[in-house]
């Protein structure tokens, strides 16, 4: 019994199969007391079903009523110094993400959609994106509070139909930037998955605004005030202007549901019966540490998400919320900071090594050269390293992920072609072209540095399928993406698998030099048999293919039917988690 | 963590007790999943925060607000030493606060007073701080006139002073341009200096040393028109200050009346992104007497101390006229910490046309700054000179 493992993926508790973690000290110590709660149950125990039958499930219920969460916020000066100093000395439990299905995907659910990489997106989708209602009437505005997160100051303010809109400017010394970089990277996170908010580029006229009567600022001492022509004079004054004294602004929807504060990086929330997988080993946050390294995501802080309460079917649903993803691309919070993405916001070690060198010793994001524009500002693509990119501050689903967690997040981010990054860099209504294909372009670069990375870090060998006829194919989405040479064979190791006990009997072994390759002749044929195959790859070039995927059919009456798949063991130790290190950016 | 390590006991609770007791095995990966949120509905509770969190809330909260109790390293002159002190500030209005507060030193230097800011005036083009305290010197260093004296000269002198002051600061269209006008009411009270040093009053005779002894009270009108391109003066890494500043000490009783012209400039020159910054300083006060007045020696320019000469002593060097200065290599070493390695020259002389750059004292050294992105709330400068070796603590940027 493994106790790191998820009832996404576990057998049930009786099953008595699998490896006690290791990881960091505290859960090693749990672990322990696990571990000898366990003998005690396996002496009693009998045995218990490795895959259910509806195994793998496309869908993480959400099955107990959460209307009773309460709003739960996270202080930003906590969560800076918190993960500044804490996260990122945490030792990762190199264990597998706790949210996936036994097919090692990610099934829907309040925090995840499955868009790209499992359905077809076109570049409609991704224009659309989390778009769902009409976009702002701007003929009209009428203030009703400033707006008090983010970097870029702004407005809540309902529009001439009456809706409420939360209003971000762009800063002078990046027109365009900030609102494109939003309404773009909101289609990017949309279509990977995320629960986004409806983001548009308007238009802020200052002759057509009014401030509704009840309108209130809150000042330096705390007071809530009215809101003054001054205040909105005060935020207009330190904004890009367009020529014709209007002002370009990202419009976001007011989200439906009752906001309850942001979500944690860790742990869960104790009040909300649906959330039982610790969230530093959901992939689904784990994995945003390719996407933003991807967009260059760099405030992944808990302060830009939000947790809203929403009834479904009668019941109180939490939904999860990645709500500011502006701060991409070549975006940063004040204009001369230069280290985004290259550092967090501390390192011991860059600090020291400046420190005793006076600044002699140059960091990457001294000597890195940027094609700027001001409206996507430094954004590149040439030394991009993902493994060596740096949010502001770690969080730790970010210091948990693991091989599989990024093989399973740069296969999405492959899943965007051109023309998709295209449409959705379109979105942001650059008037530069040469900006907007800027954009585009190092996002394909960064892309292509991604998968030529996680692709090949792991065993890629991918999407199994197994025909009546006991024929095996599959994919290699590494050699596909045209990263590394075809591996010089394939190799599958055949076993019978007793679903109720976890026992195999070897059946025999294949090998191929193509995705193809024939089953041995006595597979079992009888409905609800199982077989285990081990495949793996021979390939000089990437020595980690060998170790195996393991995968699990189960024999239906249409055929063989994929239940398992695991592309890495349960616990990952020595090199293997070593390898899972941040190394320094070069 | 505390709440992962709950779940997983949660699971050893789970396996504790006989399979039998436990529920019926699901039939389905969901009615399994669906299992373990039923039995967290058990559970359930509003968010409680840790110790560490609730601390830093608390502190954030603090910060935020701006209405506290807060330290004060501010001393009641130069060279008082190491400085200990409070403050409490409070909101007056929704952006106005008054800032009651007071320091202390080991070598007994007082200061007591209260501040006035109304930072967000006509339409936040302009910030107005009105001042009033009191505070006392015990040892302030004089080693005569000019640059030819040496350490060995030094006498000592003290004060006891009461003071006001009013001061409006504007940024037309809220830009590059200040201008600075004031006023302020000052009441100098000497007294015999204390320290290791003889007191002034025994090495000099009131014929030798203009305004020795005396009680002056200054009406000191000043004016300052600049252009300043800086970020924040309290911490820049690009960006300068070219200005100048009229001063017109006018003496109740019209024996040490004077006039002062300062002329300042800084610049900020970044390097490699910011990771360098050059910085310069240049400053020069030249005086002005008025009809059969003199300048009392404690008002004369001056280099010397934590924020000018860093390797020499505090009000080292007096004269008529002075001449600073000063340039750093300034390392970012991360986001709050800066170090440096810089060089400081200067000079006094009685005559204008002596501030040249012949036979300027000098000295250099490296220093560490905590900073943030609009403060630098502690600065660290080890100094060397031909006299001597010195250690600067300082709760604010040196320019």
């Amino acid at each position: 019994m493994n106790t790191q493992s998820s009832a996404l993926t576990r057998p049930h508790p009786s099953a008595a199969r699998g490896r006690p973690s290791g990881g960091r000290r505290r859960v090693a110590a749990v672990g322990l007391v696990v571990g000898l709660s366990l003998a005690v149950v396996a002496s009693v125990s009998t045995a218990g079903r490795r895959f259910y039958t509806d195994d793998p499930i496309s869908r993480e219920p959400e099955s107990r009523d959460a209307s009773g969460a309460g709003v739960e916020d996270i202080g930003l000066f906590y969560e800076l110094t918190y993960n500044l100093f804490v996260t990122s000395r945490y030792l990762p439990s190199n264990t597998r993400a706790r949210n996936i299905n036994t097919i090692d995907e990610v099934p829907d659910s309040s925090w995840f959609t499955n868009r790209i990489g499992t359905t077809t997106i076109t570049a409609a989708d991704v224009e659309r994106g989390p778009v769902a209602g009409p976009a702002p009437a701007p003929e009209r505005w009428t203030i009703i509070r400033e707006k008090s997160a983010g970097a870029n100051p702004g407005f809540t303010a309902k529009d001439a139909n009456g809706e409420t809109w939360f209003l971000g400017f762009d800063p002078p010394s990046n027109p365009e930037g900030a609102t494109a970089a939003v309404v773009v990277a909101s289609k990017f996170f949309w279509a990977l998955g995320y629960n986004q908010v409806e983001m548009f580029i308007s238009t802020f006229d200052p002759q057509k605004v009014v401030i509704e009567p009840g309108a209130t600022k809150k000042r330096p001492s705390g007071a809530r005030t009215p809101f003054t022509q001054d205040d909105l004079n005060a935020v207009l004054e330190g904004v890009a202007r367009n020529k014709d004294g209007t002002y370009r602004v990202a419009a976001g929807r007011l989200l439906p549901g009752k906001v309850i504060g942001s979500f944690r990086y860790s742990g869960t929330r104790p009040d909300d019966p649906n959330d039982i997988v610790p969230h530093e080993h959901r992939r689904d946050l784990r994995a945003l540490r390719v996407f933003g390294a991807w967009t260059n995501l760099t405030d992944l802080k808990a302060g830009n998400t939000l947790d809203t309460l929403m009834t479904e079917n009668g019941r109180g649903i939490v939904k999860h919320i990645l709500q500011d993803v502006g701060s991409t691309f070549g975006m940063v919070n004040r204009e001369h900071e230069w280290d985004i993405g290259w550092e967090h916001f501390y390192e011991g070690d860059a600090t020291m090594r400046r420190l005793v060198s006076f600044g002699f010793a140059l960091s990457p994001w001294q000597t890195v050269k940027y094609k700027e524009y001001p409206s996507i500002h430094r954004f590149e693509g040439e030394r991009f390293d993902p493994r060596a990119w740096r949010p502001q501050t770690p969080t730790t689903p970010y210091m948990e992920m693991r091989g599989d967690d990024a093989f399973w997040a740069a296969r999405r981010v492959m899943a965007f072609n051109d023309d998709l990054i295209r449409a959705a860099v379109h979105t942001g209504q650059y008037s530069d072209p040469a900006a907007e294909r800027h954009l585009a372009h190092v996002l394909g670069q960064r892309r292509d540095t991604i998968g030529r990375v996680y692709l090949t870090a792991v065993n890629p060998i991918s999407s199994p399928r197994l025909d009546p006829g006991g024929s095996l194919t599959f994919e290699n989405p590494a050699v596909a993406g045209g990263f590394a040479k075809e591996p010089t064979a394939y190799r599958a190791v055949w076993s019978r698998f007793d679903n109720a006990t976890g026992n195999t009997s070897p059946i025999g072994e294949t090998r191929s030099t193509s995705t193809t390759e024939a089953g041995p002749r006595d597979l079992p044929s009888a409905p609800d048999s199982f077989l285990e195959v081990d495949l793996s790859a021979e390939s000089a070039q990437f020595p980690s293919w060998q170790q195996p995927v393991r995968t699990f059919f189960r024999r239906t009456s249409a055929g063989w039917k994929l239940v398992g798949l695991e592309r890495l063991p349960e616990t990952l130790d020595g090199p293997a988690a070593a390898s899972s290190k941040n190394p320094e950016p070069k | 963590m505390r709440r992962r390590a709950g779940s997983l006991a949660l699971v050893a609770s789970l396996l504790a007790v006989p399979v039998a007791a436990q529920n019926p095995e699901p039939e389905t990966r969901t009615a399994l999943i669906e299992q373990e949120q039923t039995e967290k509905t058990t559970q359930l509770h509003p968010f409680e925060p840790g110790k560490v969190e609730k601390y830093l809330n608390w502190a954030e909260t603090l910060l935020a607000a701006g209405e506290a109790w807060h330290p004060f390293f501010n001393n009641a002159y130069a060279g008082g030493g190491f400085t200990v002190g409070a403050g409490y500030n409070k909101f007056v209005s929704p952006y106005n606060t008054i800032d009651a507060r007071g320091s202390i030193t080991v070598t007994g230097y007082k200061r007591l007073e209260a501040e006035f800011i109304a930072p967000n005036l006509f339409k936040r083009q302009g910030m107005l701080s009105v001042i009033g305290g009191w505070r006392e010197a015990t040892q302030v260093g004089f080693y005569g006139f000019g640059t030819s004296n040496t350490v060995d000269d030094r006498a000592n002198y003290g004060f006891k002073q009461p003071y006001g002051q009013a001061m409006l600061n504007l940024r037309p269209g809220r830009r590059n341009l200040l201008i600075r006008a004031g006023f302020e009411f000052t009441e100098w009270n000497q007294t015999p200096g204390s320290g290791t040093a003889p007191s002034v009053d025994e090495v000099y005779t009131p014929a030798a040393l203009p305004g020795l002894g005396a009680s002056v009270t200054y009406l000191h009108p000043q004016a300052t028109v600049a252009f300043d391109s800086r970020e924040v003066a309290g911490y820049a890494r690009r960006g300068g200050f070219y200005g100048v500043t009229v001063h017109d000490f006018a003496d109740r009783d019209n024996k040490y009346g004077f006039t002062q012209l300062d002329y300042e400039a800084v610049q900020h020159v970044p390097i490699l992104r910011e990771a360098w910054v050059l910085s310069f300083h240049g400053l020069v006060s030249t005086t002005g007497t008025k009809g059969g007045e003199v300048i009392p020696f404690f008002m004369l320019p001056s280099v010397g101390g934590g924020s000018s000469l860093r390797g020499f002593s505090s009000w080292r060097f007096r004269d008529r006229n002075s001449l600073l200065l000063q340039a750093e290599w300034r390392i970012m070493v991360n986001r709050f910490i800066d170090t440096a390695v810089f060089y400081d020259a200067g000079k006094v002389a009685a005559h204008t046309s002596d501030l040249n750059l012949d036979h300027l004292k000098n000295d250099y050294g490296i220093g560490i700054r905590l900073h943030g992105p609009l403060a630098t709330p502690l600065r660290i400068d080890f100094a060397k000179s031909n006299e001597g070796f010195s250690i600067v603590w300082s709760a604010s940027a040196i320019f």
